[in-house]
């Protein structure tokens, strides 16, 4: 729309500029004729009156009367007066101008002619016979108007022409700006309005609906926007095939995977069955290590689904203290067995935006890793802070253990997958993904999540969220949505 | 012998299985796609179905919804570990339970038991807890028929939403731990990090609706469980 209205006043400027440009010309050069006509009317006659009267001088009162008399005209600036005798000889011997002289003899080849005017140059040649019959001719040369002091002349005096050519300006003027309007107005739109298409569809692909298209509207065009549209879509089938290939490979693989898991698991239960007692104890190792074996190819593909996007289109707003104390929770009736506590202290109504059940998972991890870390007896804290006055505004929650730590040189690796970090004598290994997909989580909501030492001793995972906030209008779709605690509403059809 | 249905597009687990669970005490007809899946579900000859979300022809959810639209019986429902928006949907399209797969054969077995005793034992449990009918504000069920109703209007409740609404009724204002539901309404031990429960209750709160007053019925005590919130004394507790 911005585009629309920027394309659009441009050419509507340009245009009436140029058009009003156009009618000012023709209206510059209209009044002057108009001028010089006037100027003609009044003072051809006035010229023929002065040369009557300057041959009359002459003949009755003698050449210096009439000196006297051209001398007087001297007094307005700029005016001469010449006088020529019927050979073409200035009375006075003055020395006129070549226009002047111009139509003197211009005047005397014509003998039809008796007075010639050059309203342009503002010269007024006038031949009289005295009362000898001797012939004269009298010019008087006007000083030329200033072009600037014409111009301005029009351009305020609505009725110097006496005419109304200035009203009839205004209308063209006006009509210009009506025709122009609706005329750019259409050309804007037809340039800009594609264009916002284009950016709709491109954000509506980015926010994971797919199966956007550029319409026939576009691409029959054939021009350049045309063909953008075309390789639009030609990119969005791709990407949309991608994804989708994507998605299956990952669908495929869990079950490709866990078939052969859920065999061995049965045929592992039937072995319990019917082998001697002795062979227990090597039937539970396959046992643990074919749970390992499954929670590793879970974190695979859960760590494959965070770097897909698979499940962020299934964003809502909802409490991450919540999620926090149902994780702790559960975490706690776990930690019960080794005599630890898990504690949560802090804010409620921490409202994010994010897919709730991998945000869980993701603190899930944290908090159970605590809890596997920290020493018999002691307590995990967690805690949940708004950071309210950070731009943007942030939800920070931590998980402090009172374990043995981890060398400092190691913190950096413990996000990277499949990084082992020291085992402590006792502690169950994890697969090494933990920690790394909880990373990319955070990551994809745009928020960080890290570790330290604690002071003290124990450790400290950090974990930072944007917080949503209200008025978001990019969100307002998400914001519909329950935001209920209850995660079952989380549910959108797949 | 109890007859169970496995609807599973894997013919050699569905013969592990069937192996594993005859000595249980069950018999086991096992089908591989999903329309044969609804087919003899719908034949009325087993006493419960464990179902597969994975089938090569039409979705484990499709085939609970077909089996839901005219049959009550118990569904358990295996799926992909990891996947928490499978089990939630199986369980708010009205599954009774939910197995990860793969799944340990023996936890599988004790799934079944429960659904078993809770559905099969329907009739028996009518006599054996208190008989009649539960009444609290608007809401009312029969547990004779299994039929509950708000307002005198009928809610189409899931075998484990009833047990759960009767759970809580029983207990009207008081705060039932999480742990204590799952014990009584799933008939299994507690283990944390599942989250079966909360998805029953809010399918149940999304089928009960607002209290008239416009509060939520089911309260979530933050930390314990849940309370089912009381406007007046409970009628059928009035004795």
């Amino acid at each position: 729309m911005r585009l629309h209205i920027k394309v659009f006043l441009w050419f509507w400027l340009g245009v009436v500029v140029v058009s009003g440009t156009l009618i000012g010309l023709t209206e510059l050069t209209h009044s002057r004729a108009q001028d010089d006509r006037l100027w003609q009317e009044k003072y051809g006659p006035r010229v023929d009156l002065w040369a009557r009267q300057e041959t009359h001088i002459l003949r009755t009162q003698g050449s210096s009367a009439l000196e006297e008399y051209v001398g007087s005209f001297q007094a307005d600036p700029g005016v001469l007066n010449y006088m020529f005798d019927g050979s073409g000889r200035e009375v006075f011997d003055r020395q006129a101008s070549a226009p002047v002289r111009a139509m003197v003899e211009g005047l005397m080849q014509s003998p039809g002619w008796t007075q010639r005017v050059d309203a342009a140059e503002r010269i007024v040649a006038e031949r009289v016979l005295d009362a000898n019959g001797t012939p004269y001719v009298v010019v008087v040369d006007f000083p030329p108007p200033s072009v600037l002091s014409r111009s301005l002349l029009d351009l305020v005096d609505a009725d110097f022409s006496g005419g109304r050519p200035t009203r009839a300006s205004v209308i063209r003027l006006a009509a210009v700006v009506g025709v122009a309007g609706i005329l750019c107005f259409v050309l804007a739109r037809h340039i800009a309005a594609p264009i916002d298409r284009l950016r709709s569809a491109t954000k509506r692909l980015a926010s994971e609906q797919l199966e956007t298209r550029i319409d026939r509207d576009v691409l029959s065009r054939g021009d350049e926007l045309a063909d953008l549209g075309r390789d639009f879509n030609g990119m969005a089938d791709r990407i949309e095939r991608l994804v989708t290939a994507q998605r299956h490979l990952l669908s495929d693989v869990s079950h490709a995977l866990r078939s052969p898991l859920a065999r061995l698991n049965v045929a592992l239960g039937l072995a319990r069955r019917h082998s001697p007692s002795g062979a227990q104890e090597h039937l539970d190792r396959i046992e643990l290590e074919t749970d390992r074996l499954n929670t590793l190819i879970g974190q695979l593909l859960t760590m494959a689904r965070v770097d897909s996007g698979v499940g962020l289109e299934r964003r809502i707003v909802f409490d991450l203290a919540t999620i926090v104390d149902e994780v702790a929770m559960d975490a706690d009736y776990e930690a019960r067995a080794r005599r630890c506590v898990v504690e949560v202290t802090g804010e409620r109504n921490c409202p994010v935006l994010g897919a709730q059940d991998m945000i869980r998972g993701a603190v899930e991890n944290v908090v159970r890793n605590a809890v596997r870390h920290t020493a018999d007896g002691t307590r995990v804290e967690v805690t949940v802070e708004r950071r309210d006055a950070a731009v943007p505004p942030t939800v920070l929650v931590t998980v402090r253990d009172h374990g043995p730590g981890v060398p400092d040189k190691v913190v950096p690796g413990l996000f990277v997958p499949f990084h082992r970090g020291p085992q402590a004598e006792g502690t169950p290994s994890g697969t090494g993904l933990g920690l790394a997909i909880t990373r990319r989580v955070f990551e994809v909501h745009g928020g960080t999540a890290t570790a330290a030492n604690a002071d003290g001793g124990g450790f400290v995972v950090s974990l930072e969220l944007p917080m949503h906030v209200r008025d978001d209008v990019d969100q307002s779709q998400a914001d519909s949505r329950p935001t209920t605690e209850e995660h079952g509403n989380a549910i959108t059809a797949a | 012998m109890r007859h169970l249905l496995v609807v599973d597009d894997d013919a050699e687990l569905c013969q592990l299985l069937s192996e594993y669970l005859v000595p249980e005490g069950y018999d086991v007809e096992a089908v591989h796609s999903g329309v044969e899946g609804v087919e003899r579900a719908l034949s009325g000859d087993h006493a419960l179905v464990v179902l597969d979300v994975m089938l090569p022809d039409v979705r484990g959810f499709e085939v609970l919804r077909q089996l839901r639209a005219r049959s009550r019986m118990p569904v358990l429902m295996l799926t992909a570990r990891g996947n928490e928006q499978d089990r939630i949907l199986g369980l708010e399209m009205g599954a009774d339970d939910y197995l990860p797969k793969p799944f340990n054969p023996r936890e599988l077995c004790a799934r079944i038991e429960a659904i078993l005793r809770r559905s099969g034992g329907e009739a028996a449990a009518t006599d054996a807890r208190s008989a009649g009918d539960l009444t609290v504000d608007d809401v009312s069920m029969s547990k004779a028929s299994r039929m509950a109703h708000r307002g005198g209007e009928a809610i189409e409740l899931t075998t484990v939403e009833f047990d759960l609404l009767e759970a809580l009724l029983q207990g009207a204002g008081r705060v039932i731990p999480r742990d204590e539901l799952v014990r009584t309404v799933l008939n299994r031990p507690f283990s944390p990090f599942d989250r079966s429960i909360d998805t029953h209750v809010s399918n149940l709160r999304r089928k009960l609706g607002p209290a008239p007053d416009g509060f939520e019925r089911i309260k979530s005590v933050r930390g314990i469980g849940y309370q089912y919130a009381v406007r007046h004394l409970p009628q059928g507790l009035k004795k």
